[in-house]
């Protein structure tokens, strides 16, 4: 026995020692460790298929800002509330993006001020996105966040099929205004009696609450404005109480009642790129950010393969959300967060790291056509690649320095930087609304607004009973609350300038 | 002494047309399904949802091919999940019926009230969540798709319980306890052989609950590898949902997404009751023993 | 013959040992996990964490109860469980009968796994059903039904009246198949003496039926319906928010507190309400049961949940 028990005591001592000795070497390599979390409406990757990037990232990483990255993607739908779940959780998780809830990521506490810091490591970024985009993400003049830099001014256009525009002569370029719209789709539904002209965007949206021009939304989301500004005046006012809004459900009515439009777009299960690919549909009105043609193009895949042509009916505006919609943050359980500032400044500005993000590694993942675009391998998609982030290119870092995918155009690249900087801004860019203290009124009114505005804006609810319903209901949920509320919050952030 | 045979008769009858009636309305709305399936995207959204489509396309299919290799390694992860599970489930859920079920038992009371509690109240999927990963390490792990929640359910307790309760005789217990039986032969010996319809149904609840199961697999799962079926499945709708709700497309500057089209989620729901609808059928004979066997003779 | 007692050890420790396993586990997966209760009397800071947070005290509890909505949510969620409790019992013991009746034949074994498919679905598919049979445009009942019975096309995601019929039925067509199932198992469990002794004394199918295996289905029947009025604040999310395709103009019928509480909380993901509506969910349904639970241990004491 004695000799196998010296063994064992032998073998106990060598394992022990070795741990140890692992344990100072671990020690030795000293990088910090990031947690990355963003938002992908792709699959999510295997882990062998991520560690390759992730290897990739970290060799740029750790001799950069001696610091090693660790990568989590997580899907669209989930990203809020999984995120919401590790930090309350306390998993380690260093940075991530808000999801146009910006201002209660700050309000809770998820968030730190990164004023401080940014000069020292992040100077780069904070050029780039410039003072102005930085108020943005800022309250109480202290910055919380980054906006992701792409192109954010959205215009509102209409879609449409061009081969049957050219077969009923129809002069798209007269069509400056969502009222020009009418007759267009009176045309074809003469002269197509089985085809319904209009499509919605998605459920509940037929693309007119976004032709309403200069709307400050205060913080809330497009489709759901709980007190706004309107028309450059500091006065937040109830959106749906306006004689704009008055008039657009009218417009949407008289489309429903002249079957110019689908008559289920309040509940539809269908998406606008499905709908036309239908061939049933003419049209559909929605807001990009890119310019005419490469809308257009970029769209005709999804749609059927039928030849599209887009024509702007309105102008960009931006407001605070649409720049802090999408903006990332050092969370405020960090252990690392300048480390985690480094990481995400060379999101914005490493061209290398944020397109080994977007796209994942060259020849395994993707391939560079002559002309500089990229494409999926051949006989792959975005399907079947082992890792691809390809649709998260709106939602994080600085777009512009990532590489186009195939049938891109570069000039409009151009044109949406100078959209970005000329489009018109609200006279309260800067200001964020905590909703804190309203916030039982808040669900209140979501509820309300949820239950009556689909079919108002979808033209399947006749506006001259319903609205009258919905300010009354509006009034009982606290929707004067709220706005007073904003008008007090707004007086002062001013007052503060 | 024909009476009573041609009762029987006519109530078998009776029972046919009824059950075959309720049978067709179950298996219409999943008919519909299969056959938008496999119809043509274009024709879909053209004419709506039909049980004689225009045209017939098996790319919803191809389009899952595509996919196959996570379809099968979901699946195999399900199944996985729901055979361990339950029959887990099962070994815990009988044995804490058993002490409920005896009248003689001082703590019976407290007992079914503790128990009882945890259908009522819980402390919110975070805590329990904070829980499983922190103090017991089991994020990204089969696991966490077994033990958590359904692992014992009151539920299942009392519907075991109440089996117990009232079909298996006292006086089975008493005389094996005069013969000097414990507690725990009594449990193997007799409790669980003349419980087996009980167990044959409480089985059959947990292997649903765990097939169906998908929200353990988005809390606990993050690894690609370990989604099961149902989980993969609302993954991706969810991802379609998601994407058509307005509020999110606006602040995403309507991301230009090419989106699975109907007749592919139609595939997808197919996919996600496949594999039961060919198993069952064999699985079911034992089941219905199960159900049916009334082991109890007077 | 013995007639020595036997001496009765107490048999107290062994039964707890044979529960141990199942008792230690719901500590830990619902016991200990109950300190999140907690968070719906703060006002959660993720720096400050569960236990740094401060109290705010009812404010989050407020939404619950401020509008009318508030009223509405209420009255359906129990209205609708009351229906359910009512009619889903009658549905699934009537199948589990005639199941039972026909015994061994083959024809049985079709029917059950036909009545099971439907639970296997999740909720989204079911909307899409759904939304196949009721879309206004090209919706099977529209565009087939109705046309060819010559009514006019019904918009039905923005007509109410009918979807409370609606949602029952549905509700009925996923659950009756597996709630059968507890039943048949129950059914299966009575003493065949019984039956065999009736029969002998004459009488029919039908009352053997009312007589003998509805009562004796009884204690099955009082614990189902005990263990569903504890759940009477809940409504399965599924049915109320996907089948009818989160349609605002149907909220009046299909508004319930946890398709309420979702929507409010959409926009703002806080923490404190959700926490405070599941709380206020769970005691009211506490609260119920410990009621019925005593008028039944009142009645009929054996069959009290506890």
């Amino acid at each position: 026995m004695k000799p196998i028990k010296r063994l064992f005591l032998l073998l106990l001592g060598l394992v022990l020692t070795l741990s140890l000795v692992q344990g100072v070497f671990a020690q030795s390599k000293q990088y910090d460790q990031v947690t990355y979390a963003y938002a992908t409406f792709n699959n999510i990757p295997t882990t062998e298929a991520l560690a390759g990037v992730e290897e990739a990232i970290n060799q740029i990483t750790r001799e950069k800002i001696s610091t090693e990255v660790k990568l989590v993607p997580i899907v669209i739908w989930e990203y809020s509330s999984q995120v919401s779940l590790a930090l309350q959780g306390g998993e380690k998780l260093d940075v991530f993006q808000s999801l146009g809830d910006f201002n209660t990521a700050i309000s809770t506490g998820m968030c730190v001020d990164l004023t401080d810091m940014l000069d020292n490591y992040a100077p780069e970024s904070k050029d780039l996105i410039g003072e102005a985009w930085l108020a943005a993400t800022s309250f109480e003049g202290k910055v919380y966040g980054i906006p992701t830099y792409k192109p954010i001014a959205l215009t509102p256009m209409v879609i449409y099929r061009k081969d049957i525009a050219d077969a009923l002569g129809l002069d798209m370029s007269a069509v400056n205004h969502v009222n020009d719209v009418t007759e267009v789709l009176r045309k074809v539904k003469a002269a197509y009696p089985e085809m319904t002209p209009l499509a919605a965007v998605n459920t509940g949206n037929i693309g007119i609450g976004l032709t309403v021009p200069n709307v400050d939304y205060l913080t809330d989301s497009y489709f759901s404005p709980k007190g706004v500004l309107m028309n450059d005046e500091l006065k937040v006012v109830d959106f749906y109480a306006s004689d704009e809004f008055a008039a657009v459900t009218q417009l949407a009515r008289t489309w429903y009642n002249e079957d110019l439009v689908m008559k289920d777009a309040a509940t539809t299960a269908s998406a606008a790129a499905e709908l036309m690919a239908s061939g049933n549909y003419f049209c559909y009105i929605a807001s990009y950010s890119y310019p005419e043609v490469d809308t257009a193009a970029s769209l005709e895949a999804q749609a059927g393969g039928y030849p599209l042509g887009a024509k702007i009916i309105g102008s960009a505006f931006l407001d605070t959300s649409s720049i802090n919609a999408l903006s990332w943050m050092v969370s405020s359980t960090s252990k690392v967060p300048e480390a985690a500032l480094k990481f995400l400044n060379l999101t914005f500005t490493d061209k290398e790291i944020v397109n080994l993000l977007i796209y994942g590694l060259e020849g395994r993942d993707y391939v560079v056509n002559d002309d500089g675009t990229v494409r999926y391998p051949d006989g792959q998609d975005a399907s079947t690649v082992p890792y691809t982030a390809q649709l998260s290119v709106g939602t994080l870092g600085n777009f512009f320095i990532m590489h186009s995918l195939q049938g891109t155009n570069s000039e409009s690249l151009a044109w949406e930087l100078e959209q970005n900087k000329n489009a018109k801004t609200s006279v309260a860019m800067g200001f964020t609304f905590d909703s804190t203290p309203v916030k039982t009124e808040y669900t209140a009114v979501v509820n309300v607004i949820e239950q009556f505005l689909p079919g108002l804006v979808c033209g399947s609810a006749d506006p001259e009973t319903d609205i009258p319903l919905f300010l009354q209901r509006l009034s009982e949920a606290g929707l004067d609350e709220i706005i007073a509320e904003k008008q007090a919050q707004l007086d002062h952030w001013l007052a503060n300038k | 002494m024909n009476k009573p045979y041609n009762d029987i008769k006519v109530f078998q009858r009776v029972a046919t047309l009824v059950l075959a009636f309720l049978t067709v309305l179950a298996l219409l709305p999943i008919l519909l399904i299969f056959i938008a399936s496999i119809s043509d995207e274009t024709e879909l959204i053209r004419s709506g949802y039909t049980y004689f489509p225009a045209k017939l396309s098996l790319d919803s299919y191809y389009y899952m091919v595509k996919q196959s290799g996570m379809i099968l390694r979901a699946y195999g992860v399900t199944v996985s999940v729901a055979v361990i599970g339950t029959l887990a489930s099962l070994l815990f859920t009988t044995a804490l019926a058993y002490p409920l079920a005896r009248k003689d038992f001082r703590y019976r009371n407290a007992l079914a009230f503790f128990v009882f509690f945890t259908m009522l109240f819980n402390g919110g999927v975070v805590s329990s969540y904070i829980m499983w990963t922190r103090v017991f390490g089991i994020k990204n792990t089969l696991v966490a798709l077994i033990v958590p929640n359904y692992l014992v359910t009151a539920f299942n307790v009392f519907l075991v319980r109440n089996y117990y309760t009232n079909s298996i005789p006292d006086a089975l217990i008493e005389s094996a306890q005069i013969d000097g039986a414990g507690e725990l032969t009594i449990f193997i010996n007799i409790m669980i052989p003349l419980a087996v319809p009980a167990i044959a149904t409480v089985s059959l609840f947990t292997a649903i609950i765990y097939w169906n199961d998908w929200v353990n697999g988005l809390y606990y799962i993050t690894d690609a590898k370990l989604y099961g079926i149902q989980n993969l499945l609302i993954r991706i709708m969810n991802n379609i949902q998601f994407l058509k709700v307005s509020t999110n497309v606006a602040l995403l500057g309507t991301q230009k997404v090419d989106l699975p089209g109907t007749s592919v989620r139609m595939a997808m729901a197919v996919i996600g009751i496949l594999p039961i609808v060919i198993i069952y059928p064999f699985v079911q004979k034992y089941f219905i023993k199960g159900v049916v066997m009334g082991a109890v003779k007077g | 013959m013995q007639t020595r007692k036997p001496r009765k050890k107490s048999n107290t420790l062994p039964l707890l040992l044979i529960a141990s396993p199942g008792i230690f586990y719901l500590i830990v997966n619902s016991y200990l996990p109950m300190f999140g209760v907690f968070l719906a009397f703060k006002d959660f800071n993720y720096f400050k964490g569960i236990f740094g947070s401060e109290w705010n005290g009812f404010e989050n509890f407020r939404f619950l109860f401020r509008t009318r909505d508030a009223l509405v949510m209420t009255r359906n969620t129990l209205a609708y469980n009351a229906v359910f409790i009512v009619l889903g019992t009658a549905a699934a013991v009537l199948v589990a009968v005639l199941m039972f009746e026909l015994g061994k034949k083959r024809r049985v074994r079709l029917f059950q796994s036909a009545l099971l498919l439907p639970n296997l679905l999740s909720w989204v598919v079911i909307g899409f059903i759904g939304y196949a049979y009721l879309n206004a445009d090209t919706g099977f009942i529209n565009k087939t039904v109705y046309k060819a019975l010559g009514l006019p096309a019904v918009s039905w995601y923005s007509t109410p009246g009918p979807w409370p019929f609606i949602l029952v039925l549905v509700h009925l067509w996923k659950v009756t198949g597996l709630s059968s199932v507890i039943y048949m198992a129950s059914i299966s469990g009575i003493d065949k003496g019984i039956f065999e002794a009736a029969q002998l004394d004459g009488a029919t199918k039908l009352q053997q039926i009312v007589r003998i295996t509805i009562p004796m289905l009884k204690p099955t029947i009082i614990i189902l319906t005990l263990m569903a009025i504890g759940r009477i604040f809940y409504s399965d999310f599924g049915l109320f928010y996907q089948v009818p395709q989160n349609s605002g103009r149907l909220f009046d019928v299909t508004q319930t507190i946890d398709t309420y509480v979702y929507r409010g909380l959409m926009e703002r993901n806080d923490v404190g309400m959700s926490a405070a509506a599941a709380l206020y969910q769970s005691l009211v349904g506490f609260l119920l049961v410990l009621s019925a639970n005593a008028l039944v241990r009142k009645l009929n004491p054996e069959n009290a949940l506890f």
